[in-house]
């Protein structure tokens, strides 16, 4: 256990001298790995039964069948982007909020929660809406700090709301299914858009310069709108629909797995850019590139925090963990809070993925151990992870703003942030107290199958 | 304990690999070391292709593979995937133990490990979402079959076959993508297919058998001491543990069929005698020509299968 | 000097294609596999097999332009305490060369990994593909990740004016 926990002080140091966090892993978890066979960091036999360790997780990694979604997940959400279908998502909740006052942030936190029903990444659900939604309260005299803070909240909910990136790698990491992952992020997500909703009403009624009325649509201009939103819908059904067999009747019987889901998705949204001409030979080469150095970085990280996770379970640190709070009679609801706190505190610094890798293999048995439900943790993962992504100093989603709006400072974007975190920390609250919000949907999918 | 010997394994801690077959390795082990020797369990150090290479490397002591994941590298194991042999999985390990130990070594297909067992899980069935009455309503089902011989079988039946590991089984059937799966009885319980794939039609000797080894690194072996050595050579590797671990895929399976009794909208259809012949005949082919694949290996297949069939026939 | 760097970064553009193909290619895979098997009851076998090597090709034929061009995911919290002090570039170089000299070790691995397979003849269930290929390939863009990444913090320590902004 001593090893383990040196070897995760080492990685933070590595780390915080900016190795990339592959390597950093990688490097620990090889002698980690030597030593705890041999007794010893230098020992030819312990570094020769490392190096087959990390010779094979590299080899076996990229050939992983269950990780072939990432790369597609991420190319549906780039074609996706290619599409238009932000723009329109965003129309449609702005005909129907934006006459309220504060009304146009919470369109734009209502677009973010449809956009991620449709991308697998919060920071390109914040990068995609904030191209379209600032412009909008810009114009309307939003203040910088409402505008700004609903784009870096809302996009947050991009890993919650499936299809998600971060549950499916949670989900290979621990052996947990994927499509109850995903079910089980939707009414936590949903949650988060309502909370996000009210966070923007108490900024306005606090200060109502913030979030001035924008107009007012009739219902004919409302059904207008929605009907643009058909090909937002058309993925989502695609893609979660074929995943719970929604379109196994007769005279189709089409069907497929999670894994098909991404390349399905993928496909459909290729196809609904070309068909509005949203792409050329050149965008596409683009979008194929972008994502194949995102897949490829995710795939190298990921084989880093295999390599380091052999060393800790190896070292014994998860039984180490699991000794001490039988031993003192811990109870679960008291790890629990250290849990989350720990993630907490963690995510003031880590983004969203680094903190997954890190913890999750040391976290998880500990977890599993003390009778909670493992889809259950995930997504209370996801949504600590979430909250990571808009804690300061360093919050991802908030230097997507900074990078894509310029003339703001992130203390703005921060402080702005403060009430859409807090409303974060009450759903989380409600998640832990209430696990029926998560798992009542995908205890009662195993119905819908068949 | 004096040694302990890191086992890699892979299958969900709840499988029986890990719940029992591993714990009743150490068992034996430390019966027959006075203690000297234990064991430390690891899962998901590397997925099961690796197991071989991690194990001549010394990244573990011992671990177990299914010889199904590596084509190519096993030939002379798929005789004892053939249908067509009746026995329980103890008899059928005890006996595929000394047809490896006689026969089937001589292909020396193992080389950089050491062997401590051969055995195989029990007659693998058909589990699917709709009930099938008789053989014939096998054909055109997408099912989710194995490699190797399991997958000729599905394709000689006029099955279509779906490749998924076997985690992702219980996805696969509850969104529809499969029909069914060709699996032990035994998997049942540990990948739900109660749930999923409700009915049961069981062929008498199975559609085939899967094939798994336990090895172990071969230094890890040599730097034990000569009694300890020799202990676990007469009492444990071998037949012994083969035997045993035979029998805890059976009660698997007893355990399973009690699970199906027992669950709602679960139905057992047992082959017909028509049914039975018409699969002999079937699966004539598919053993003429593992046969003759083995042959080339230079082992003799022909004895090595008489051997089999002998020690796993009905009387 | 310059005109070898300039000729290396027209190079790369091939491998980012190779790896561009797969992707599509295993976009459009899983699509007709559906399909097929839904309509026509004939999915496509290999697809399982292909996906894997699909993904691999893609992973490894970028692993060099991920490598140097600052791709990996890493932690930027320290960036304004190496910038006051203008450690920055030596930082950058340092990390560069020694997590390139770091993959040589892999590199070898898989190479006597690749070979072993080979000499057991271990092939894909379906298409027959020797495994030892993809092996091989998977070596070679490892290894060109590493070479690379050890000339790219040469250059950064030494000469950092041939790196052009295009570079990073
Ligand atoms: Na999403
Ligand atoms: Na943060």
């Amino acid at each position: 256990m001593t090893a383990a926990l040196i070897g995760f002080a080492l990685v933070l140091v590595l780390v915080l001298m900016r190795m990339p966090i592959v390597f950093a892993m990688g490097l620990v978890g090889t002698f980690g790995f030597a030593f705890e066979r041999s007794g010893s960091l230098f020992d030819a036999w312990g570094l020769n039964a490392a190096m087959s360790m990390v010779g094979r997780q590299i080899i076996d990694t990229a050939q992983s069948y269950g990780l072939s979604v990432v790369p597609l997940f991420i190319l549906m959400g780039l074609f996706v982007n290619k599409s238009g279908m932000a723009r329109e998502l965003y129309a449609v909740s702005n005909a129907f909020l934006g006459h309220m006052r504060g009304g146009i942030a919470m369109a734009t936190v209502a677009a973010c929660g449809g956009f991620s029903a449709i991308s697998g990444s919060s920071l390109a659900t914040a990068a995609t809406m904030s191209k379209v939604a600032m412009p909008e309260m810009r114009r309307y005299g939003y203040s910088e700090g409402l505008s700004t803070a609903s784009i870096a909240a809302g996009g947050t909910l991009g890993i919650l709301i499936p299809p998600s990136v971060i549950l499916v790698i949670y989900g290979l990491m621990t052996e947990t299914s994927i499509g109850k992952l995903f079910m089980a992020g939707i009414i936590p997500g949903a949650l988060g858009i309502l909370f996000y909703i009210l966070a923007v009403r108490f900024t306005v009624w606090r200060n109502p310069d913030a979030g001035p009325a924008g107009p007012r649509f009739n219902w004919r201009e409302r059904l207008g709108a929605l009907r643009s939103v058909w090909a937002v819908l058309l993925l989502f059904v695609l893609v979660i629909g074929g995943l719970y067999g929604v379109f196994d009747v007769y005279p189709i019987y089409l069907t497929f797995s999670p894994t098909e889901a991404a390349g399905m998705g993928a496909m459909g949204a290729f196809l609904i850019a070309l068909s509005r001409g949203g792409l050329t030979l050149s965008s596409t080469f683009e979008v194929l590139k972008d994502t194949a150095l995102t897949a490829a970085a995710l795939f190298s990280v990921l084989i880093g925090a295999q390599i380091f996770s052999n060393f800790v379970n190896l070292a014994g640190l998860p039984e180490a963990l699991i000794g001490i709070v039988t031993y003192y009679d811990v109870p679960p609801y008291a790890v629990m809070m250290m849990i989350l706190l720990i993630y907490i505190v963690l995510g003031c610094v880590f983004e969203s993925l680094s903190m997954l890798l890190l913890t999750v293999p040391i976290f998880f048995p500990l977890v599993t151990e003390l009778g909670y439900d493992p889809i259950w943790f995930g997504i209370v993962v996801v949504v600590v992870t979430e909250i990571s992504l808009i804690t300061p100093p360093v919050g991802l989603n908030v230097f997507i703003l900074k990078g894509v709006v310029g003339n703001v400072t992130t203390g703005t974007i921060f402080r702005g942030v403060t009430p859409f975190w807090i409303a974060d920390l009450f759903r989380l609250a409600l998640i832990v107290l209430v696990p029926w919000l998560v798992l009542v949907l995908p205890e009662n999918m195993g119905a819908m199958g068949h | 304990a004096d040694y302990t010997l890191t086992i890699s394994s892979w299958a969900p801690p709840t499988h029986n690999i890990n719940a029992k077959m591993w714990p009743k390795f150490t068992e034996m082990v430390e019966e027959a070391t006075d203690g000297r020797v234990t064991t430390d369990l690891k899962l998901g150090l590397a997925p099961p292709p690796a197991q071989m290479d991690l194990i001549q490397d010394g990244a573990a002591d011992l671990s177990i593979i299914f010889h199904g994941y590596q084509a190519g590298r096993f030939v002379t194991t798929k005789l004892i995937e053939l249908p067509g042999y009746t026995g329980s999985a103890e008899e059928a390990s005890v006996a595929y133990w000394r047809a490896y130990d006689k026969y089937l070594s001589n292909a020396d297909e193992h080389r950089g490990v050491k062997v401590v067992a051969m055995h195989t899980h029990g007659p693998a069935q058909l589990h699917t979402a709709d009930k099938v009455e008789s053989i014939d309503d096998i054909s055109g089902l997408k099912l989710r079959v194995p490699g190797g011989v399991g997958g000729d079988v599905g394709e000689a039946l006029g099955a279509t076959g779906i490749k998924v590991p076997a985690p992702k089984v219980y996805e696969t059937l509850a969104s529809g993508a499969a029909d069914g799966v060709v699996m032990p009885v035994d998997s049942r319980q540990g990948f739900k297919l109660t749930e999923v794939a409700p009915h049961l039609y069981e062929m008498p000797g199975g559609f085939y058998r899967g094939s798994f080894a336990f090895i172990m690194n071969e230094g890890s072996f040599q730097r034990l001491p000569e009694d300890i050595r020799t202990a676990l050579e007469e009492e444990v590797f071998g037949e012994p543990i083969s035997r045993e671990i035979g029998k805890i895929w059976d009660a698997g399976d007893q355990q399973s069929l009690e699970l199906t009794k027992e669950a709602a909208g679960n139905t057992m259809t047992v082959a017909s005698e028509a049914d039975q012949a018409k699969f002999e005949e079937i699966s004539s082919g598919i053993i003429d020509e593992v046969i003759t694949q083995v042959g080339e290996t230079g082992v003799d297949a022909e004895a090595a299968y008489e051997m089999l069939s002998s020690e796993l026939s009905a009387d | 000097m310059r005109s070898l760097l300039h000729a290396v970064r027209k190079l790369d553009r091939i491998p980012i294609l190779v790896a561009c193909a797969a992707l599509f290619a295993l976009m459009a895979m899983t699509f007709f596999d559906v399909i097929l098997r839904s309509t026509f009851n004939a999915p496509i076998e290999a697809a399982t097999e292909l996906t894997r090597i699909f993904v691999a090709v893609m992973v490894f034929a970028v692993l060099p332009h991920v490598s140097v061009g600052n791709h990996h995911i890493s932690v930027d919290l320290t960036d304004g305490l190496f910038r006051r002090y203008r450690l920055e570039r030596v930082r950058d170089g340092v990390i560069l060369i020694a997590s390139g000299v770091m993959l040589i070790w892999p590199v070898q691995r898989i190479v006597v990994l690749a070979e072993r397979t080979r000499s057991y003849g271990d092939v894909t269930e379906y298409l027959a593909i020797p495994q030892f290929y993809i092996m091989w390939f998977i070596a070679i863009g490892t290894g060109i990740a590493a070479a690379s990444m050890v000339i790219a913090g040469v250059l950064k320590l030494a000469a950092p004016h041939l790196l052009g902004d295009d570079a990073q």
